[in-house]
C-alpha cells in the first residue's frame, strides 16, 4: 500500500504556487492511484467516481477534466499498472543482463511477485477486481500477458537432447502462472504471492531444462 | 387417423422453447460478442416472445449464465464419459481421453465453446467468478488424476489447467473452435511432461 498511500497526500491544499500543468499531471496521478486502492477495499462494482474524488482530493468536476468516466479512468489505472508491474521485471532483467538464462528468470519472476505482494492492491487490480471490469480490461490483461512471453523465450535454451520448445509451451507457461496469481489474488492472498516464487520458477524453466536442472537452479539461489 | 395435431405436453414445450433461447443467446454472443447483445435479438432467433423470456429469466445477463451452466455442464458430462472407464493408474491415457473429449466437445459446438471461453471471463462480474469456478472442477479433476507424491509442487495443477484453457481460450478468440483438436499433442505434452522424470508409470 505505501507507494500508493504516499501519492495520496502529496499535493497540499491551498496556495502552492505550482503549474497549472504540474497541479494537473499531479491530479491525475492521484485519482489514478485512488482508483487502485478504492477498488481493492470496495470492489469493481461499488467503487464510484464521488468515492475516487473524495480519495485524491479532486472535485468532481476536475475529476471529468481529466477522465469521461469512472470506466475511463479505470482503463487509465489498469494500463498504469501494468506499466508498473512490467517495468519491475524489466529492470531486474536488465539487471541480470549479464547472466545465463535461468538466472535472468529467476530475477523477473522474482521482481514480478515481488512487487505483487508488496502492493496488494496492485495484484488486485491486475489479477482479480480488474478481471471483473468487463471486456475492455480484460483484453487489456490478455494483452499484458502475451507480453511477457518473448521476455521468457529470449536466449531460453532447449532441452538436452530434446526437440526445441514450442512457442505454445512458453504461452501455455505465461498463462498458467497468470491464471495461477490470479486465483491465488482473488482469494485474497495477494501479499503471500512472494511465497510462491519456487513453484513458479520451477514451472518456468522445467520446459527448457527438465525438472532436475530446474531445482538445481532454485535451490542454489 | 386421426387429422388432429399431435399435442404436446407443455413441459416439454417450455423446456423447449428454454433451449431455443439458451442456443439463441450463445449463437448471438458467438457472432457479435455479449455486450452487443440484446433481448430482442435473442426473441427474434428463438422465435419466443419476450413475455416468455422475461417469464423464465430476470434479464440477459441471467439468460448468459443459464447459457454457459449448460454448455459447462454439457461439456462435463462427455469429459467424465471419456475418461472415467479408464483405470486411475493409467493417468497419461486418462488425461489424454479427457483433454481430447473437451476440445471436440469444443470444435463440436463453437458458440458454446466462445461463449465459456471468450465471453464469459470477461462479460459480467458474476459470470467471470462462475468461469473461475468451472476451472476449479477442472483443476480437481487433475489433482485426482495426477500423479501424487512424486515431490510436484501443489500449484502444479493448478498452473497446468490455467495455461490449457489459456491456450485454448486464445485459439477460440482468434480463429474459431472448428479445429481446437489440433492443439492436443501440444497441449498433452505440456500437461504430462512436468511429471515425467519421477512419475514413471
Amino acid at each position: 500500500m505505501a507507494q500508493f498511500d504516499d501519492q495520496m497526500d502529496r499535493l497540499p491544499r491551498g496556495r502552492h504556487g505550482l503549474s497549472p500543468e504540474f497541479v494537473a499531471r499531479n491530479q491525475r496521478e492521484r485519482l489514478i492511484a485512488a482508483l487502485i486502492l478504492t477498488l481493492d477495499e470496495v470492489g469493481y462494482q461499488k467503487t464510484t467516481v464521488s468515492m475516487i474524488g473524495q480519495r485524491a482530493a479532486v472535485s468532481k468536476s476536475d475529476f471529468y477534466k481529466h477522465f469521461e468516466s469512472k470506466d475511463d479512468c479505470f482503463l487509465a489505472a489498469y494500463d498504469y499498472a501494468i506499466e508498473e508491474l512490467r517495468s519491475a521485471v524489466l529492470d531486474a532483467c536488465a539487471a541480470a543482463e549479464a547472466e545465463e538464462w535461468p538466472v535472468r528468470v529467476r530475477a523477473g519472476i522474482g521482481a514480478m511477485l515481488g512487487l505483487l505482494a508488496a502492493e496488494p492492491p496492485l495484484a488486485s487490480i491486475l489479477l482479480a477486481e480488474g478481471l471483473r471490469a468487463g471486456r475492455g480490461i480484460y483484453d487489456r490483461y490478455q494483452a499484458a500477458v502475451e507480453g511477457f512471453v518473448p521476455l521468457l523465450r529470449r536466449g531460453a535454451p532447449d532441452p538436452p537432447g530434446g526437440p526445441e520448445v514450442p512457442a505454445a509451451t512458453d504461452e501455455a507457461v505465461v498463462g498458467g502462472i497468470a491464471s495461477l496469481l490470479s486465483r491465488r489474488t482473488i482469494a485474497g492472498e495477494a501479499a503471500s504471492l512472494a511465497a510462491l516464487t519456487p513453484d513458479v520458477l520451477e514451472f518456468a524453466l522445467t520446459p527448457h531444462l527438465g525438472t532436475e536442472a530446474a531445482r538445481r537452479i532454485i535451490s542454489a539461489g | 387417423m386421426t387429422t388432429a395435431r399431435p399435442q404436446l405436453p407443455p413441459e416439454f414445450i417450455a423446456a423447449h422453447k428454454r433451449r431455443r433461447m439458451i442456443d439463441a443467446m450463445a449463437e448471438l454472443c458467438a457472432e457479435q460478442g455479449y455486450e452487443a447483445t440484446k433481448i430482442a435479438d435473442v426473441v427474434r432467433r428463438a422465435h419466443v416472445a419476450r413475455k416468455t423470456l422475461y417469464d423464465n429469466f430476470s434479464g440477459k445477463e441471467e439468460l448468459f449464465l443459464a447459457a454457459f451452466d449448460s454448455a459447462v455442464a454439457e461439456a462435463d458430462a462427455v469429459v467424465a464419459e471419456a475418461c472415467e472407464p479408464i483405470a486411475a493408474a493409467e493417468w497419461e491415457e486418462r488425461t489424454e481421453a479427457g483433454l481430447r473429449a473437451l476440445l471436440e466437445y469444443a470444435a463440436a459446438h463453437p458458440a458454446q465453446a466462445r461463449l465459456c471461453l471468450v465471453e464469459a471471463p470477461a462479460a459480467s462480474a458474476s459470470s467471470s467468478a462462475r468461469y473461475d469456478v468451472a476451472v476449479d472442477t477442472y483443476i480437481e479433476r487433475l489433482r485426482v488424476a495426477a500423479p501424487s507424491g512424486v515431490g510436484r509442487p501443489a500449484t502444479l495443477v493448478e498452473a497446468l489447467v490455467g495455461g490449457t484453457l489459456w491456450i485454448v481460450q486464445r485459439h477460440v478468440r482468434r480463429g474459431g473452435a472448428e479445429d481446437a483438436v489440433d492443439l492436443l499433442p501440444e497441449l498433452l505434452e505440456f500437461v504430462i511432461s512436468p511429471y515425467r522424470s519421477v512419475g514413471k508409470r
